[in-house]
């Protein structure tokens, strides 16, 4: 229930290990094959030393964290707004959390602000950012 | 999809591309959820909607072979659920275009809408691009 959520709630954690097979098939299905997340050795001859996984990989799992604690909240009146800090790679493991700020009231609305994060294994960041829910009537 | 490319150094801001529709099959939202790890809720995921536009934008913008474009920003705004099955529009545009020394960063507008034109989701995604 959205009655339950306060300032200060904890989001998460959720956890994720990424493969180069979960890239793949993120890129079958998102159609986006550019050859730093798929083709292992253009990558490996990039700056960035080999594949990484797609920045909207890492926000599907900061957006199923945000789905699993408002629901359809989060579909129908969901604002997110991050910044890709560092690329997560094959073989790194996740973790991605956040908390409820602050709740604002505006006549019979109120608004979950949020902030999140996302780690891999070693503690660096790799995404960062800011969540704004509309909740509603008191419903997931 | 966008049929006809144009060239990364002619966009320019106020380029819109040609909007690219796309059809929430049950069989694409498995794979997608497959591919994220998630569990299906009866709804399209909202991050799936977000990729097709991403997807189109990245077929849209051709970039010269060897280079490589680097997602360093999203913003999104979700209006309503979407049922599996839908059909969506994406309207994608050149908001900004920023040369930084070796860099540039391209800034887009995405704005997708329903078979209704009902506005879904809304959003902005910023590109890094070694030039």
């Amino acid at each position: 229930m959205l009655t339950e959520i306060q300032e200060g709630k904890a989001l998460g954690p959720v956890v994720k290990h990424i493969t180069q097979e979960k890239i793949n098939l993120y890129a079958e299905a998102s159609g986006d094959f550019n050859p730093i997340h798929v083709d292992e050795s253009f990558a490996a001859k990039t700056p960035l030393g080999g594949t990484i996984a797609h920045g909207m990989l890492s926000l599907a799992y900061v957006s199923e964290m945000m789905t699993s604690v408002f629901g359809q909240s989060w579909l129908s009146g969901g604002k997110l707004r991050a910044k890709f800090k560092d690329s997560a790679r094959p073989g790194d493991t996740l973790t991605i959390a956040g908390s409820v700020l602050c709740i604002d009231k505006k006549s019979d609305v109120s608004y979950a602000n949020c902030n999140f994060e996302c780690h891999n294994q070693k503690g660096e960041t790799i995404v960062t950012g800011e969540a704004i829910v509309k909740l509603v009537n008191g419903k997931k | 999809m966008p049929d006809k490319a144009i060239g990364y150094a002619e966009l320019a801001s106020g380029y819109k591309f040609p909007p690219a529709t796309f059809e929430l099959s049950a069989s694409f939202v498995s794979k997608y959820l497959r591919a994220v790890d998630g569990s299906g809720d009866g709804f399209v995921p909202p991050l799936a909607i977000t990729a097709c536009a991403i997807s189109a934008m990245t077929k849209a913008v051709p970039l010269p072979p060897g280079t490589i474009a680097i997602h360093a920003g999203q913003e999104l705004e979700f209006f309503r659920p979407v049922p599996i099955g839908a059909t969506i529009d994406c309207h994608i545009g050149v908001a900004q275009k920023i040369a930084r020394g070796k860099m540039s960063m391209l800034v887009l507008d995405i704005e997708i809408l329903d078979k209704g034109k009902e506005k879904v989701q809304s959003g902005r995604a910023t590109i890094a691009l070694p030039t």
